[in-house]
């Protein structure tokens, strides 16, 4: 779920995440149309069905970064790398659990406010990307995904959903 | 005791007071002279469109200006870091004008431009903004905003939302670009890849050198610097390297030379006294002759100084004339007499001579005159009127020695057949005939050659970073730079279909970057207006999440296009992109140039062979054969000079002596020596090149020496005996110096030593051995 102030309404995309590795995600979008995002080597490779592949770097989408060395570094468990990066805070409500990254980085924290994880045990279940101007990206992982949400759906409602896991 | 002489504390005092004001004229000259390392300076004037051109664009040249960095030893991370570090600093450096690392910089377009993005971008060419194409644009936009970290897009957005503007900085990447990594381009070998344009000339060593200087100064002060290697390539690095090699090695094997002459000279004299005054002479020239440049010229080529210095070693005989020459039985003043009427001789006829360089026509050679006539006057004056002065009292009359009379005698009984020199006239032409080499060498490069590693080096990374070829350019030619871009335009698919058959990897038409103005008025022309844009976009965004009155400034932007003047080159020049055009676009004499530049060149031929299939106005230029013509014709002038200043010089002989046996007897000798060099030089498979002939000059100038002394109807034996003793000295002390850089591994030293060590051997031979008066000398 895409939520972006220039569009009237949230964008709903469904698809599969795969990480394969410090560095290394990759996005596929199934519906309602169909694009593959890879990054890798520090380069991010978009291709779309009928279009010429398009590749930028990394270093050019500094949120994606960022989602990028979280997402390493919470499933690698490298605390030091999390740390170093980002303020974490959790909130602990057994067996629930949300924990908020905050950049350190004022570059960083002046285009994304927060990444924010919601997970049961030690499954995340929702991984939230919050931007400094009001743009927010949540992904809603595992049977989460097949909740059903208003239309159109809001931050709220999404933000109760992650609380509350599957 | 002589009269004139003065006292040996004044005469030390007078030494050392002519040296402090050697070396203060030499510090004033320094500052005076520049001396340039610009091709221009030496060359002779443009004959031809091409060479006008040439020289142009060996001052100017885009391709020359490159240097190619890489930086590697250290992990990708920090190596990406350094690229990015470097770059930023050498953006604001004065000493370049571009640093390309890959990086994406989205201030290419300044705000100002901005809104010629519709005239610039190719977009309109084959589109319509009609609801069809904005629909589809408007729906990958959206798909874009659906990925997160897109703010960038966002911001653009609104204004241009068929991005256009990422369109324009696509189309002026170029087209092979190395693989990106952490942002910044890499080689396949894990360097980072840079690519850096020197605002200084190709072909200027010296302004090479500070940019390079500046470069690594830049490097080393980015942090984690030290951790990492940064190679430079390119043809201004390759030129300073090669220029600090032959100028070290010159330097080494002067070093060594002057050693052995210094030792010979002690050996010769047994006097330490003459040590301080045996390059007085010389250096005195040299100041007069620089100190005449700076006057007239104000500056100096730096192969024209060295061909002078060359020539000027002439004056180094001078002094050893006068040491060997003072008589037991007279002063100073009475020996130098003696000798001077053939000394001042020898002076005038070859500044006689080298008038013939003056009237040349060509700036280089009338600086070379200009400096070896000056040179040479001081350097007799200084050795006829200050020198005998300040000789040192105590002196051993060289004719005393008697291994000296038996080497005299052994010399005066040798058989003088006249038919030796008939043989070795036909012996050399024999040998000319036969010679297996070419010729000429044209490729002045060729004389100071880059070693291999470092060209190898240098196309590895000019393939990887796809930089342009430095040998080919094509140019086009128009009336005005519009006329230019829209030359360009009309052929560019051509040079497409030379690029997808593979004949070359890119060409970099000025057209990639400006369009012309009749292409951007067609462009203009077929943007739509307000109202019929505005009802598109709402067809297009229709069924599309777009909030409302999202693209008004898109609306706003196509409506100001709609109205803009195109842009001119000039315009464009003046952005921070035109920097590209502007080395792209010249104006020679009313007309304009565009010069595009080409990499990955594979077959030259098929490129001339297509270049001429589109007409007069293009051609593929050669700099390479371009320069190679220049060179011929330089040669061509030197030759005609060459001629005329032997004819010179056996004319003043001639008037001189008021005979046309005796001036025969030296210019014979000294023409046979020259040819029977030359052949010898010919025959051991060495193509001629300009500093060759410079070398035979010298020669030539020392032969004279030596068979107008040997010529010289003398006295008594012991005056042979010191004609014998000063020419044994100038011979061992010419043959070693420049036997020593004839074992140099640098072409240049090599071919100016082997031919003056060889040419002055074979004229003290000639001269002994077809000297008139040798035979019927009698021992006293």
């Amino acid at each position: 779920m895409r939520f972006v102030h220039l569009l009237r309404k949230p964008l709903l995309l469904h698809g599969e995440l795969d990480y394969g590795g410090p560095g290394s995600l990759g996005k596929r979008v199934r519906a309602p149309y169909e694009e593959t995002t890879r990054i890798a080597d520090g380069a991010v490779k978009v291709e779309r069905a009928g279009r010429a592949p398009r590749q930028f770097a990394l270093e050019r989408a500094p949120e994606l970064q960022a989602l990028l060395t979280g997402f390493s570094a919470l499933l690698g468990g490298d605390a030091a790398t999390l740390q170093r990066y980002f303020a974490p805070e959790l909130v602990e409500n057994a067996p629930k659990w949300t924990l908020t990254l905050r950049p350190r980085e004022p570059d960083l924290a002046h285009r994304l406010r927060s990444i924010v994880v919601d997970g049961r045990g030690d499954e995340p279940h929702c991984f939230a990307l919050h931007e400094a101007n009001g743009d927010a990206s949540v992904m809603l992982l595992g049977t989460l995904s097949g909740a059903k949400l208003d239309d159109p759906p809001t931050p709220a409602q999404l933000d109760a959903l992650c609380r509350a896991g599957p | 005791m002589p009269r004139r002489a003065l006292s040996a504390a004044r005469r030390g005092a007078f030494i050392v007071a002519w040296w402090v004001l050697l070396a203060t004229a030499a510090v004033f000259a320094q500052r005076l002279l520049s001396v340039s390392s610009d091709l221009r300076s030496f060359m002779p004037p443009a004959q031809n469109a091409d060479q006008k051109l040439l020289l142009d664009e060996i001052g100017e040249g885009p391709a020359s200006q490159l240097l190619l960095l890489a930086i590697g030893g250290a992990p990708v991370d920090t190596l990406a870091q350094l690229s990015r570090g470097l770059s930023r600093r050498l953006r604001d450096d004065a000493h370049f004008s571009r640093a390309v690392n890959g990086e994406f910089t989205s201030d290419a377009l300044d705000s100002q431009l901005l809104p010629y993005r519709y005239l610039l971008s190719p977009t309109l060419d084959t589109h319509a903004f009609d609801a069809d194409f904005l629909r589809d644009e408007l729906q990958q936009r959206v798909q874009d905003l659906a990925a997160p970290g897109m703010q960038q897009l966002e911001d653009l957005l609104p204004r241009d939302p068929t991005l256009e503007v990422l369109k324009l900085i696509e189309r002026w990447t170029p087209r092979h670009v190395p693989a990106t990594r952490g942002g910044v381009w890499f080689s396949p070998r894990d360097e980072a890849l840079l690519m850096v344009q020197t605002r200084a000339a190709g072909f200027d060593p010296a302004a090479q050198g500070e940019a390079i200087e500046a470069l690594q100064r830049a490097f080393a002060a980015l942090p984690n610097a030290a951790a990492a290697r940064l190679t430079i390539s390119g043809a201004g690095y390759i030129g300073t390297q090669v220029a600090a090699a032959t100028r070290a090695e010159a330097e080494w094997l002067s070093a060594l030379g002057t050693a052995g002459f210094v030792l010979l000279l002690l050996l010769a004299y047994r006097s330490a006294g003459v040590l301080a005054l045996a390059a007085l002479p010389l250096a005195t020239g040299a100041l007069t002759g620089i100190a005449a440049i700076a006057l007239l010229f104000g500056s100096m080529h730096g192969i024209t100084m060295a061909f002078g210095f060359t020539l000027l070693g002439v004056a180094q005989e001078y002094p050893i004339r006068l040491f060997s020459h003072r008589r037991a039985d007279a002063d100073a003043a009475t020996s130098v007499r003696g000798v001077w009427p053939l000394l001042r001789l020898a002076i005038v006829s070859a500044c006689i001579a080298y008038l013939a360089f003056l009237a040349s026509g060509v700036p280089g050679l009338q600086q070379l005159a200009l400096f070896t006539i000056a040179g040479l006057l001081a350097a007799g004056a200084a050795t006829r009127w200050l020198l005998p002065a300040l000789l040192p009292l105590r002196f051993r009359d060289v004719a005393a020695s008697t291994r000296l009379e038996h080497a005299r005698a052994r010399l005066a009984a040798m058989p003088r057949p006249r038919w030796l020199p008939w043989s070795v006239l036909l012996l050399a032409l024999a040998l000319l005939w036969l010679a297996p080499a070419p010729l000429w060498q044209n490729d002045l490069a060729a004389l100071t050659p880059a070693p291999p590693q470092l060209l190898q080096r240098e196309g590895e990374l000019r393939a990887a970073l796809g930089a342009p070829d430095i040998r080919y350019l094509l140019v086009l030619e128009a009336p005005d730079a519009d006329a230019v871009l829209a030359l360009a335009e009309r052929i560019s698919a051509q040079v497409d279909k030379w690029i997808s058959d593979g004949i070359v990897d890119d060409v970099e038409l000025p057209s990639r970057y400006l369009p012309s103005n009749a292409v951007q008025r067609a462009r203009q022309q077929r943007l739509p207006d307000r109202a019929t844009l505005q009802s598109a976009l709402d067809a297009a965004s229709a069924d599309l999440p777009f909030a409302a009155d999202l693209f008004t400034p898109f609306l706003d932007d196509v409506e100001a296009a709609r109205q803009l003047t195109p842009i001119t080159p000039q315009q464009f020049m003046a952005s921070p992109f035109g920097a590209r055009v502007q080395a792209m676009l010249l104006q020679r004499q009313q007309r304009w140039y565009g010069l595009a530049t080409l990499s990955g060149v594979h077959d030259a031929t098929a490129l001339a062979i297509g270049a001429q299939a589109l007409g007069s106005q293009v051609r593929l230029f050669d700099l390479k054969a371009a320069s190679e013509a220049l060179v011929v014709d330089y040669r061509a002038r030197i030759l005609i000079a060459l001629g005329v200043a032997l004819l010179l010089l056996a004319l003043t002989v001639a008037l001189a002596f008021r005979n046309l046996a005796r001036a025969w007897h030296v210019i014979a000798p000294m023409s046979l020596a020259t040819l029977l060099a030359l052949a010898v030089l010919r025959a051991g498979g060495v193509s001629l090149s300009l500093f060759h002939l410079v070398a035979l000059t010298l020669a030539a100038g020392l032969g004279l020496h030596y068979a107008l002394f040997f010529e010289r109807p003398t006295p008594d034996a012991a005056e042979a005996r010191r004609t014998l003793h000063a020419t044994l000295v100038c011979v061992l002390s010419a043959v070693l110096v420049f036997g020593l850089l004839a074992t140099s591994s640098v072409p240049v030293l090599r071919a100016i030593g082997s031919t003056v060590a060889l040419g002055v051997a074979f004229h003290f031979c000639l001269s002994i051995q077809m000297a008139p008066h040798a035979g019927a000398r009698r021992a006293d």
